[in-house]
């Protein structure tokens, strides 16, 4: 019993506070609004390393809130996996909201900026909850609380295709959440309980009496993530709202909310439901194929736009489908090509969209056409549009190279060569559509037609770490391979 | 014959499911945006009536501790106090979601989704 | 709307609806209720107030300041209410574990942190309830959006 157990929670609660004294201190003390928040979230990032050298040492941990033991009481556990997701979010979310700190000011209302903290800080501790939760009901809690936050940052700009979008999203992610529930309730009339470990080991049980219901709920549970992760058919929310959004906003939704749920998917795939109940009905197949048609579509949608957001966008519903082809698999290379994927697409995702603010910041330009040349006059904000790009198509040296590199692998040693096709069309319909833009920006004979303002150096520092991220994820991505070795060799 | 007495023992189970659909298919496909509000209230409440109904005991009491009761005899109090949070967290969507149509009324002057399609597309 | 009934009524009726609502959450774990239905009830009262006089009336009872501090102080208050569970030993939200005191049940004092968890939890329903009825009302004066009707 030390200070350090009750680090599961406290990643948490530190968020929820800190939510909640943002509308006090922004009325009474608004200076030191942006530097608590940075603290808040460099804390967290903190507390999620200790963790990981803890589990590292320790194995598994489990947090009991209130010191009521499972089934009764609502059960946090961290595991490497779980850490994994953790550091991501963390590392993500602190660096969008320093590039957020000076991007806000160009579009939103100056008393709307301590609500817009208000809502970053809850949606990164419910994230952080969907990610540590082992209950049930307790995601669907913070799933609910991560859906308002994430129409409230679209619709917090409050011209009329926000608001439209936020609604459409708040309608579909609704439709989602009713049938996640629906889904639970399968669960708890079959077996009583709502852990996760729990319900695994009375499933194992259940699923002779009750196969039905429980083939119910796997699908419930397919469509409820699958509309809030923007899987294939179920996407349709997705460009409206990643594309109206602040870019700050556009790089939060992309870069984690849309992968946390994939991630929670996994979690209820591998941890909750017993291995028999995948095996009898072609639960991954569904998922791998829906996985695979969206990183085809997704690609071929992007191709046609002319807005860049919205590009971007459609470019997301084509990568979560690599992480969704990753859980499909049941294999454990692919398994680890798809995690690191929800890391290297959420780090280069998230630098596109502050890319694409830069350029709306300083140049007001969001039509593909009409960005011609502009890499002369923001060669550094393009270089990291570029390196980007490299990254999306999965060109050598970059991370999108090493998650594709180890979902092929996982496909070729399932036998399965059809999809590394897949994956290569896939890719080279991401460079079709991404070159052309690097390529024009940089070697256009005119000149450039539209005022640029200077871009802050804070921004521009965000975008170089990026750059550096996404390079070393490339590089030297061993550690991280190995932690998610180690992380997921438990599910096979 | 055994599958109709099934179907008349567990009615409230129909009846969930059958609001469950009704709600859903209003939302996804009504163009109002103030009934696919409602709809989605329909939906969530099906699953509560869903939910409560699991923790049901026909004769059952309100699980307040008392002398001389044995356990056997309470009502599951787990699935009522679940489904009271989600029926919090319920009107909250509701809220955010009607202040949502209320906002786009003032730009459109209309909450019905097709008439701002045209409104759009005719710009 | 100026009607004198209405006025009357809800006149009469509002202290008896607060008195309720109070009620509600403070007892919250002895009978069913607690801190949402309580403040509910709580913040139901102060709107039907506006609704039955005026906006003014209303803001008069609880300004939509007051109302949004209230709303982040008490959730706020919850927070840390379970943060001082781990300070005092115990898990986050503990309660008796954490040394939280215990009174004999039944009495009006006997749930130790739930009683100062329902109590934050009352005033952040019912200022939420206040501040939602704001929003949805005066939306159009505050944040000084044309109205467009092109269709």
């Amino acid at each position: 019993m030390g200070p350090l157990e009750h680090l599961p929670v406290l990643m948490v609660v530190i968020f929820f506070c800190g939510a909640f004294l943002m509308p006090l201190l922004f009325r009474w003390a608004r200076p030191i609004c942006a530097p608590l928040m940075v603290a808040i979230l460099a804390a967290a990032l903190v507390m999620a390393i200790i963790i990981l050298q803890s589990v590292y040492q320790l194995g598994p941990q489990l947090y009991h809130l209130g010191g009521w033991p499972p089934p009764w009481g609502i059960e946090l556990k961290v595991d490497l996996l779980r850490v994994y997701m953790l550091l991501v979010l963390f590392v993500i979310s602190l660096w969008i909201f320093i590039y957020a700190l000076r991007d806000l000011g160009n579009e939103l209302k100056e008393e709307l900026i301590g609500w817009y903290y208000t809502l970053y800080a809850l949606l990164v501790g419910s994230m952080a909850g969907i990610a540590l939760t082992n209950d049930l009901f307790n995601l669907f809690v913070m799933m609910e609380i991560c859906a308002i936050t994430a129409c409230a940052i679209i619709s917090i700009k409050e011209d009329r295709e926000c608001l439209e979008a936020s609604f459409k999203y708040l309608i579909l992610s609704a439709m989602g959440t009713g049938c996640f529930l629906l889904g639970v309730a399968m669960l708890y009339m079959a077996t009583g309980y709502l852990n996760y470990d729990y319900l695994h080991g009375s499933l194992v049980e259940a699923i002779a009496l009750y196969p039905r219901n429980l083939l119910l709920a796997a699908a419930l549970f397919i469509v409820a993530f699958g509309t809030k992760a923007a899987l294939f058919p179920l996407h349709v929310w997705l460009p409206d709202a990643h594309a109206s959004a602040p870019s700050p906003s556009s790089a939060m939704l992309s870069g984690l909310v849309i992968k946390i749920y994939a991630f929670a998917l996994l979690i209820v795939f591998y941890e909750v439901f017993p291995a028999e109940m995948l095996q009898g009905v072609p639960l991954n197949e569904i998922i791998l194929w829906l996985g695979s048609l969206g990183a085809m579509f997704g690609s071929i949608y992007a191709m046609l736009q002319t807005d860049l957001k919205k590009m971007l966008a459609f470019s997301s519903i084509g990568q979560i489908g690599y992480i969704f082809m990753g859980i499909g698999f049941n294999h454990e290379m692919a398994l680890i090509g798809g995690l690191y994927h929800v890391g290297v697409h959420a780090v280069t995702k998230a630098m596109l969209f502050m890319a694409a603010g830069v350029i709306i910041y300083a140049t007001g330009v969001r039509k593909i056409s009409d960005m011609d040349g502009i890499g002369r006059n923001l060669p550094l904000t393009m270089a990291a549009f570029a390196v980007g790009s490299a990254s999306m198509i999965g060109l050598p040296g970059t991370g999108g190279l090493i998650s594709k590199w180890y979902l092929s692998l996982g496909a070729l040693e399932m036998g399965r060569p059809f999809f590394v096709i897949i994956i290569l069309i896939s890719s080279l319909l991401n460079a079709v559509y991404y070159m052309p833009i690097v390529i024009n920006a940089f070697l256009y004979h005119g000149e450039f037609q539209f005022r640029v303002k200077p871009v802050p150096r804070v921004m521009l520092a965000t975008l170089i770490f990026g750059m550096i991220v996404i390079i070393i994820s490339g590089v030297f991505s061993r550690p991280a391979v190995v932690l998610l070795e180690d992380a997921v060799s438990r599910f096979f | 014959m055994e599958l109709l007495r099934n179907i008349a023992d567990n009615y409230y189970y129909m009846v969930a499911v059958v609001l469950f659909v009704i709600g859903m298919y209003t939302m996804l496909t009504h163009s109002n945006m103030i009934k696919k509000v409602i709809a989605m209230n329909i939906m969530d409440t099906s699953v509560f009536l869903l939910f409560v109904s699991v923790g049901y005991l026909s004769g059952g009491r309100a699980p307040i501790v008392d002398e001389g009761l044995s356990a056997a005899a309470y009502a599951n109090p787990l699935p009522g106090a679940l489904m009271l949070t989600g029926i919090v967290v319920a009107v909250s969507v509701t809220a955010y979601a009607l202040s949502l149509v209320v906002k786009i009324y003032r730009y459109y002057g209309t909450c019905d989704y097709d008439e701002i399609t045209d409104i759009r597309s005719r710009e | 709307m100026e009607d004198q009934i209405v006025r009357l009524t809800s006149r009469l009726v509002v202290p008896f609806i607060q008195l309720y609502g109070i009620y509600v959450i403070v007892h919250g774990h002895l009978s069913p209720g607690g801190g949402f239905s309580g403040g509910a009830i709580f913040g139901a009262s102060l709107v039907l107030i506006a609704v039955s006089f005026n906006l003014e009336a209303g803001a008069k009872q609880v300004s939509p300041q007051s109302a949004s501090i209230l709303e982040s102080g008490g959730a706020l208050g919850f927070a840390l209410t379970g943060l001082a569970a781990v300070v005092m030993g115990g898990s986050y939200l503990a309660n008796r574990a954490a040394g939280f005191p215990i009174g004999v049940t039944g009495d009006l004092f006997s749930s130790g942190a739930i009683f100062i968890i329902t109590l934050f939890l009352g005033a952040k329903v019912a200022s939420t309830i206040v501040t939602l009825f704001y929003n949805i009302i005066e939306g159009e004066k505050k944040d000084g959006t044309p109205e467009k009707h092109s269709g």
